[in-house]
């Protein structure tokens, strides 16, 4: 797909959903648009774990630090919501400078878990203080426009997960990207070629950390309530499970697995918190039968067809 | 002045002394093998010069600088580019971005149409071309070589590190292997630094042989001087 032809295809999609509140009523609306959270959630996730090869389980964290820190400037402070994102987003993005310099000699499982230490801290340090951030009760925060309406909230988090895809597209259709997936296959190889492994990695941390804190901030002023819920581990199993089922790896996959998980977890919300257990089974069987997800499914299928190699070139 | 110098290099892995005190010096457009026992130090060796390892003791040079220390990265943009004994391939990417990656960290900057003439170039000259599209973990075990090969090409390196590139082929490839070896150097000016277990090909491409034996260097001279030697017949034969 050349650039021109991802652009219109792009804002042709984001165009059309600018429609849907002709059509849906406000509980559709409201799914559509925690779906478009997730996209921007999966995607900039699939950034750092599909491409570059960091499976990092504090991109849930760096929502709440996105939303939260917008939330208490909001609260305590009186600054412009906007603004506030404008600043979780930064912070989320030099947090991820941290986070990626503490992990730079693990990898694997070592990080996972490292990263894991580091989201139940975040998410422990949000409870307890209590005075800044209401713990469990929840901090309430003002909406982003002075006349709530779940359609200019679409419009906002479309142009969010525009803004978000551009950004991962770009990014891995460039040098960067290439030096991401180099270091994904093969750190001492690619370190040997000439690519500077430290600075790549930090890179990609700080890059979806930044995109993961300016997604959190959207939401938790779309729900006017910021709960610990954003930051918790159930939140990030949730997106792995839509990037994992989507195709981990791929750029459509995790838009996809957003999309098809969020509206399923609609249909089965009456059976209460099993549907975490349905799509952790599901995820794990794609990752033992199917591992390039959903996407990798159809290509497979087309190439069996046409017997052409579904990747461009 | 020579391109590549090491001075007393040394590299301790707790108790074992893996390299002790090893010179060495290697002039400008010339093929220079290394070889040497198991265990003799020979890919420490290499990986002390592409900053794998830090020596314990010792200095680097390469064109006139200390690279002693350096990350690996900093060492290949400096122009040193080497191969792995196992060949380490991405091998979810196609050949043509296997190249690419080291066509654009090298160490001069261009631009994007520049990188890929120089990333497919590369595969053409280690017979590639044709296969640029498919992923590297379809290619077979020569291919997999091959690909190393073109990649450090694709750093436009002004040395290249070799180790045991023959390991696995058999004779047909060998001669074919070698012939690009020499190809390398006569027609794009490399100088080579090369680990090799097949003496046959060293013999008839390398200039000079450096041995090694525990750590330590035996000894360097001509190919044919360093096989009549007695001292080299009993490190290989044992005692």
């Amino acid at each position: 797909m050349t650039q021109k032809r991802f652009y219109i295809i792009l804002f042709a999609v984001a165009g059309l959903f600018c429609f849907l509140p002709l059509g849906l009523d406000d509980y559709r609306l409201h799914v559509v648009i925690v779906s478009l959270f997730y996209v921007m959630m999966a995607s900039s996730w699939n950034l750092l774990a599909g491409y570059a090869g960091q499976v990092s389980f504090a991109h849930a964290a760096f929502a709440g630090v996105g939303a939260y820190t917008s939330g208490i400037l909001a609260v305590k402070l009186g600054i412009n919501p906007w603004v506030g994102i404008f600043m979780g987003t930064i912070l989320a993005g030099l947090l991820g400078i941290v986070l990626g310099f503490v992990c730079i000699r693990m990898g694997g499982i070592y990080l996972s878990l490292s990263t894991l230490a580091f989201s139940e801290i975040l998410h422990i340090i949000i409870i307890n203080e209590y005075e800044v951030t209401r713990g469990t009760m929840g901090l309430q925060v003002p909406a982003l426009m002075s006349q709530y309406s779940k359609a200019a909230y679409l419009y906002i988090m479309v142009a969010g997960a525009v803004l978000t895809l551009i950004v991962v597209y770009r990014v891995i259709h460039s040098n960067v990207g290439l030096n991401f997936r180099s270091v994904r296959n093969d750190e001492l190889a690619a370190s040997s070629l000439g690519v500077n492994v430290v600075q790549t990695r930090v890179l990609a941390f700080t890059i979806s950390s930044a995109l993961a804190g300016m997604a959190g901030g959207l939401y938790g002023h779309y729900l006017l309530l910021i709960t610990p819920e954003i930051p918790s581990l159930d939140q990030q199993f949730l997106v792995l499970a839509m990037t994992v089922i989507g195709g981990m790896g791929s750029f459509l996959g995790p838009v996809v697995g957003s999309f098809i998980l969020e509206i399923l977890s609609e249909y089965i919300r009456a059976y209460g918190e099993y549907h975490v257990l349905v799509f952790g089974l599901v995820a794990l069987g794609m990752a033992r039968f199917a591992p390039e997800g959903l996407t990798g499914l159809v290509r497979g299928y087309r190439f069996r067809r046409t017997g052409l190699e579904g990747r461009p070139v | 002045m020579a391109l590549l110098e090491g001075i007393g290099l040394s590299k301790r892995f707790g108790g074992v002394l893996a390299l002790n005190d090893v010179s060495f010096s290697i002039e400008k457009d010339q093929i220079i093998g290394l070889i040497g026992p198991n265990g003799a130090g020979k890919t420490t060796l290499f990986n002390v010069i592409a900053g794998v390892f830090k020596p314990s003791s010792g200095r680097v040079f390469f064109d006139g600088q200390e690279i002693k220390g350096w990350m690996p990265y900093k060492v290949c943009r400096l122009g040193i580019a080497r191969t792995f004994q196992v060949a380490r391939p991405f091998l979810e990417m196609t050949c043509l971005e296997n190249a690419l990656v080291a066509a654009v960290n090298r160490h001069s900057k261009g631009h994007h149409g520049e990188h890929r003439h120089l990333a497919e170039e590369s595969l053409e000259f280690v017979g590639l071309g044709d296969q640029r599209a498919s992923p590297a973990k379809n290619l077979n075990l020569i291919d997999k070589k091959r690909l190393e090969l073109a990649r450090v090409l694709a750093a436009e390196p002004k040395m290249v590190l070799l180790d045991e590139v023959l390991g696995g082929l058999n004779t047909q490839e060998i001669g074919q292997a070698v012939e690009l070896i020499q190809r390398l150097r006569d027609d794009r000016g490399q100088t080579i630094f090369w680990i090799e277990h097949v003496m046959g090909a060293i013999m008839s491409a390398a200039e000079k042989v450096i041995v090694l034996n525990q750590g330590m260097k035996l000894m360097e001279g001509t190919p044919k001087d360093v096989v009549n030697d007695e001292r080299v017949i009993k490190a290989y034969l044992g005692h």
